[in-house]
């Protein structure tokens, strides 16, 4: 008798100890960004103590011409990173397919490494040969960050390509061009999409390479956020920082949704 | 004429997978090799080769940097993989509506600017900050602790960034493990603890060493929580090589500790990989 109730408080232990420590780890990703997200409504200009509801730093935000332009500057670094590397890794993925496996090694390099080195050792060459830095050196760096995510993606999909489908092609008449244009752009779609998405935020969040390689009149929302936390806090930035938190989730979730498979689905 | 053209067309897949070969060899490795050139071939402006680098880095402080690195990075390792892999094997064991649900929740934080993450912890483990009020308030402290700066709120910062990172390699594989082999197992009179040892640990193992290489190396590295988190009060890795490179100027001697520290990071993720060997660990969980 007492064997059994050992044994059954021992089944409901093993039972419940995996859930709360899955509810628990949920819980502790969460509670930052949630109190985060409350103190970002705060009244009062002194950071930790609630004094009431208010808008008041969100509105400061509007208004504010630094906090725009930060965040204008990230939009070009991480746009110009998405096109050249989802452009040149699909291109790559084309043209040396038969190659890719042992290409890979290449693009893996900037996994292998911690980002600081890499960071480091651009820095390192574009000082020597006296390489002015700003947008072109940024970009620089994360187009590479971002080749090493495109090519895995994209290949992954461009292997699973029925070959035959070209042949058809060519043998209709098609040109190589046309064939690259109307066939397997439209089948690697969804790999572009979900690579371009990984890698604007790789860019947006990217933040090591950010402050090596962009010197001291090239400022991005990272960068911005790193000084603020440095100099001492702002209500302000409680509001910047909550409104990434709702525009990204809002993205993800809309990225996420149904409608958009449906259409990734018609796409390809 | 047309020759040419048709030349040029065969060598077409050659042109244009050029672009990106090129971008990551001028970019990333050129660089990489340029920093171990400098490293050995320049001192204060000087070229020949040389070793005074390597021996003005090859001090006991240095060490001490590239050791605290390590342990941390080791500690904030294994306490991802402990939290990371229950967890991943529960949401593997879920439906598949309710392992979708989970996994969006746990890739979400990913999404948003890690710098976010660390600037909202300071709302936690600031002295006047959330978990000291409400200790305060509960009673079980009777003066605010000092939890900023200091090895515990690194700690507790990278172990919230890396998680995720952890997780989802390991659920991968939990996911893909046939659940079969389980009742395999207990039909013939295997207990859970062995079936676990015997069965399941091996044969996620794969997805705990990219876990682990993923959380290590990064962690090692990290620059941005260190310094926001500890203060600035102690040295790591990451730090050291942005004052000599940016404070100090002197990028041949930062390309000499750089380069240090990644033979010393590539030692250990190589020591790291033979310790979690299928044929180590079932050695060890068999003595």
């Amino acid at each position: 008798m007492g064997e059994k109730i050992s044994s059954m408080s021992k089944s409901i232990f093993a039972h419940c100890t995996l859930p709360t420590l899955v509810i628990l780890t949920y819980l502790f990703l969460y509670l930052p960004i949630i109190v985060l997200i409350i103190f970002s409504f705060n009244a009062s200009d002194v950071m930790y103590v609630w004094s009431g509801f208010s808008l008041h730093w969100y509105f400061h935000l509007l208004h504010s011409s630094e906090i725009r332009h930060v965040i204008f500057n990230s939009l070009i670094v991480a746009f110009s990173s998405v096109i050249l590397s989802v452009t040149m890794g699909t291109l790559l993925v084309y043209g040396a397919k038969k190659y890719i496996e042992r290409l890979m090694i290449i693009f893996y390099g900037s996994m292998l490494f911690p980002e600081i080195v890499i960071a480091v050792s651009l820095l390192t060459v574009f000082s020597f040969f006296s390489v002015p830095l700003g947008f072109v050196t940024l970009i620089a760096g994360h187009t590479l960050l971002g080749l090493g995510f495109v090519i895995p993606i994209v290949y992954g999909q461009y292997e699973h390509l029925d070959e035959s489908i070209i042949e058809a092609g060519l043998d209709l008449g098609a040109s190589h061009v046309q064939i690259f244009f109307y066939v397997i752009l439209p089948y690697l779609a969804p790999a572009l999409l979900a690579s371009s998405l990984l890698v604007f935020i790789i860019s947006f969040d990217d933040f090591l390479i950010s402050f090596f390689c962009a010197g001291a009149t090239t400022q991005t929302l990272s960068l911005y956020i790193f000084a603020q936390i440095r100099t001492g806090l702002s209500p302000e930035v409680s509001a910047l920082s909550s409104l990434i938190v709702f525009i990204s989730s809002l993205g993800v979730l809309i990225l996420s949704s149904p409608r958009v498979r449906i259409l990734e689905r018609m796409l390809s | 004429m047309e020759r040419i053209k048709k030349s040029i067309f065969e060598q077409m897949p050659f042109f244009v997978s050029l672009p990106a070969i090129l971008w990551q060899v001028i970019f990333l490795w050129l660089p990489l090799f340029f920093m171990i050139f400098l490293s050995i071939f320049f001192v204060a402006d000087h070229f020949g080769f040389t070793l005074k680098n390597y021996v003005t880095i090859f001090n006991i402080t240095h060490w001490y940097v590239i050791g605290r690195s390590l342990a941390i990075a080791l500690i904030t390792t294994i306490l991802c993989l402990l939290c990371a892999y229950p967890v991943a094997y529960y949401i593997a064991r879920r439906g598949k509506r309710a392992k979708t649900i989970f996994l969006f929740f746990l890739a979400l934080p990913f999404w948003v600017n890690f710098l976010i993450h660390i600037y909202a912890w300071f709302f936690l483990l600031d002295f006047h900050g959330v978990i000291n009020s409400l200790l305060l308030s509960l009673g079980i402290i009777s003066s605010p602790l000092y939890l900023l700066n200091s090895t515990f709120a690194i700690v507790t910062v990278m172990f919230y960034c890396y998680l995720p990172f952890m997780v989802l390699p390991v659920y991968t594989v939990i996911e893909r493990f046939d659940t079969r082999l389980l009742e395999a197992a207990a039909d013939l009179g295997a207990s859970p603890q062995v079936t676990f040892r015997a069965v399941t640990l091996p044969l996620t193992l794969s997805g705990i060493r990219s876990g682990v290489f993923l959380v290590f190396i990064t962690s090692f590295g990290e620059y941005a929580i260190p310094l926001l988190m500890g203060g600035g009060k102690k040295l790591y890795v990451g730090s050291l090589i942005s004052d000599y490179v940016l404070i100090g100027q002197d990028s041949a001697l930062g390309s000499a500790f750089t380069v240090l520290s990644s033979i010393v990071l590539i030692i250990t993720v190589g020591l790291i990989n033979f310790a979690l060997s299928k044929k180590v660990i079932l050695k060890t969980v068999f003595r």
